[in-house]
């Protein structure tokens, strides 16, 4: 049995996932935050937000990478 | 043989294709990300875009569940006729029903009822079926299930903000989330198209190979690939609207973030399966994901017992499909005339339950209940309303002006009215 293999798949999926959701959902937050009336640096906030969708586009890319087999190997 | 072997194959692949846009775009179309006609052709093109990246095809169909070669079966046109057969007929009972099942299971199964007939129990790996189909089908919702809940939460406690003096909620904008949804569920897609019209390649690569039209160990040809590229794109724009429905609002109601957060789930989940050698079904994955997101944001209730159903179409995919197999096979070991009745009574039977579903139709406009599209709707009726009201006003105006001189003093003010309330 690969018990082994089964583990390595289901700890990849929850770190990889639970990393993009963070990023994405702390863009988010700071597009919320970036919005509010009284904010002092909106400027700062909103580019952090898109800091982190890009990350999270780079987490595509390199799903992207993974599922073309032309640069896998 | 072979021509009728190569069509079933193109029709499996199409039942794949619309089984599994479910599995990508249900939850955007649920959550509004993508209208439901744009997702299912996103789904379409991702997925004719995949099947023509990936070349690389399985070598053997079955993956080693059934005992090839010296020692066990010679896969035949025949077997794989009648595999097919139990495939695509159980996906589209599978697609009534409204219910995500695995179309390989399906093929597994009728391929497995194909060679019990053809050569009896032994040519079955029982190790194999259970490593390759029965524990997968356990822990790939589990896995995703998990991935998915904690994404949920994670999302939720991310962006949930509150007034730290009067305790009020302060702008959230989790509809950013609807962006994300764009690309995570376009990856899934893509996903599916490089793995899943390779089964159909594989299969017809190995029909030619058998019949001795190709040199064997060779690669699928253009036409071959072009034919399931298209098979499996189309099947995807058909959309397979019932699935849709219960992946996206069957289950349990989807909000983006929740999305979201499932969409990662099932990207990353495939990914690693795939990557690191434990395969795992999309659609149970896909599934898995759902429930996990509803599990995880509070006021959501999950419906388990579509949650049941969906076990029980899991748990009876392999048998199933294996018993239509094994009936087709026997049909077709009588000679060209089984075969004929066998090709005959699959397609009355294709074509029964596809006007049966005629009856209750699901279509791109009912699949899913969204938000923005009642919205739109209901939009929709008032302005017509205002229209005919504003017509209604101005022809009692015109009749008026006729006889009352001063009700047409007041009908410009009226008229300058209308338009806004047109506009609104």
């Amino acid at each position: 049995m690969k018990w082994l293999e089964l583990l390595t798949v289901g700890g990849a999926t929850l770190v990889s996932a639970a990393v993009v959701v963070t990023l994405y959902s702390l863009g988010v937050r700071l597009t919320a935050i970036a919005g509010d009336a009284d904010q002092p640096s909106p400027g700062t906030k909103r580019s952090l937000a898109y800091a982190c969708f890009g990350l999270c586009g780079l987490a595509v890319l390199f799903g992207l990478y993974l599922i073309i087999p032309y640069f896998s190997k | 043989m072979v021509a009728l072997v190569i069509a079933l194959a193109l029709f499996f692949d199409f039942t794949n294709g619309f089984h599994d846009t479910a599995n990508a775009m249900a939850t955007p179309i649920a959550t509004g990300a993508i209208k439901p006609k744009t997702a299912v052709a996103l789904a379409a093109v991702l997925n004719l875009v995949g099947a023509f990246l990936s070349t690389e095809v399985a070598k053997t169909v079955s993956g080693g569940i059934i005992r090839e070669g010296s020692g066990g079966v010679q896969i035949t046109p025949e077997i794989i006729f009648a595999g097919l057969m139990g495939a695509v007929l159980w996906n589209m009972i599978t697609w009534l029903k409204g219910l995500p099942s695995s179309s390989s299971h399906a093929l597994f199964g009728g391929l497995i009822g194909a060679a019990v007939i053809g050569a009896g129990f032994n040519s079955v790996n029982l190790e194999t079926l259970l490593q390759k189909v029965i524990l997968p089908a356990v822990f790939a919702p589990l896995i995703a299930g998990l991935a998915a809940y904690v994404c949920t939460r994670l999302a939720y406690a991310l962006t949930a903000r509150h007034d730290p003096e009067t305790g009020s909620k302060l702008t959230q904008k989790r509809g950013g989330f609807r962006t994300g949804q764009i690309f995570t569920s376009s990856l899934v897609a893509l996903a599916h198209g490089t793995n899943d019209a390779q089964k159909t390649m594989g299969i017809i690569t190995l029909v030619l190979i058998a019949a001795g039209t190709q040199a064997p160990g060779s690669g699928p040809q253009l036409w071959v690939i072009a034919a399931c590229a298209f098979a499996i794109a189309i099947g995807t724009y058909a959309g397979g609207w019932r699935i849709i429905r219960t992946m996206g609002s069957g289950l349990t109601e989807v909000k983006p973030a929740q999305g979201f957060a499932a969409e990662t789930s099932t990207a990353s989940a495939i990914l690693a399966s795939s990557h690191l050698g434990f395969a795992l079904s999309t659609t149970q994955v896909a599934s898995g994901s759902v429930i996990g997101s509803g599990m995880g944001r509070r006021g959501t209730t999950v419906r388990w017992g579509m949650v049941g159903k969906i076990a029980l179409g899991w748990l009876f995919t392999l048998p199933a499909a294996a018993i239509v197999g094994a009936l087709t096979a026997l049909l077709v070991k009588t000679g060209v005339v089984g075969v004929l009745i066998a090709a005959i009574a699959g397609s009355g039977a294709v074509l029964f339950m596809f006007f049966y579903s005629r009856k209750s139709a699901v279509s791109h406009q009912n699949a899913v209940e969204v938000e923005e599209a009642g919205q739109a709707v209901r939009f929709a009726k008032k302005k017509a309303m205002a229209r005919a009201r504003a017509k209604a006003k101005a022809k009692a105006e015109a009749d008026a002006a006729a006889n009352n001189p001063k009700a047409a003093a007041e009908a410009p003010t009226a008229a300058a009215n209308n338009p806004k309330e047109s506009q609104r």
